[in-house]
């Protein structure tokens, strides 16, 4: 199972990680989680338009 | 959202004996997997409950989606009485795990950590073998992707360092 899920990584990202410092995989982290959140109230406001 | 720098800074700054395991270590190695969480184990001495309680009680800690108003007393007696902790604070979610599923204690685990300087602290995080082993012990779907993450990062990182 697992070597299946691992056909599916995209390394690259990885790869991009691994210039990072710890600190700076941590920031992008907290970037992506404000990113994430962010999608989440659009798309809130979007259903909320519609009706 | 969780504030992991604070949650970080809080924890080491209070002098809590911790160790960072979960998403937020595997970000730590490398993984590219957004989690939403801070889990750490915590050491269960007598002098770390205090610490702890001390360190998080200015943030509110609460039971994660448990009813307001619960008799929920943040205090060490209540992580005498308790193990594994799911909680929400001011700065965000955390688990406070007494103990790890395929990892133990924090007794246990200490040996099988790295020390990582992040946001002006020192944390104790699971190094990547560590989590590989207890994200297999876990064995649930999100933790198969979760490991076969892990160890393509791994088969990275030695490609990394040749």
């Amino acid at each position: 199972v697992i070597e299946a899920f691992k056909k599916d990584i995209d390394r690259t990202l990885l790869q991009q990680n691994l210039r990072r410092t710890v600190e700076e995989r941590l920031r992008n982290l907290l970037e992506l989680q404000r990113f994430a959140r962010e999608l989440v109230r659009a798309g809130r406001e979007a259903r909320d338009d519609r009706r | 959202m969780t504030d992991v720098e604070g949650l970080l800074r809080t924890l080491a700054q209070g002098g809590v004996e911790f160790i960072l395991v979960g998403g937020v270590a595997a970000t730590a190695h490398g993984s590219a997997r957004l989690t939403q969480d801070v889990d750490v184990v915590y050491s269960r001495s007598s002098d770390n409950l205090a610490r702890l309680v001390s360190a998080l009680a200015p943030h509110s800690p609460y039971l994660r989606g448990a009813p307001p108003g619960l008799p929920f007393r943040w205090d060490k007696g209540t992580l005498l009485r308790g193990l594994n902790f799911t909680l929400t604070t001011a700065l965000g979610d955390l688990d406070l795990l007494g103990e790890l599923t395929g990892g133990g204690s924090y007794e246990d685990l200490l040996t099988d950590t790295i020390s990582i300087q992040v946001f002006g602290v020192e944390c104790r995080c699971l190094a990547l073998e560590g989590l590989i082993r207890v994200k297999r012990a876990a064995g649930r779907p999100k933790d198969l992707e979760a490991v076969a993450e892990l160890e393509a990062l791994r088969e990275e990182q030695d490609r990394w360092e040749r």
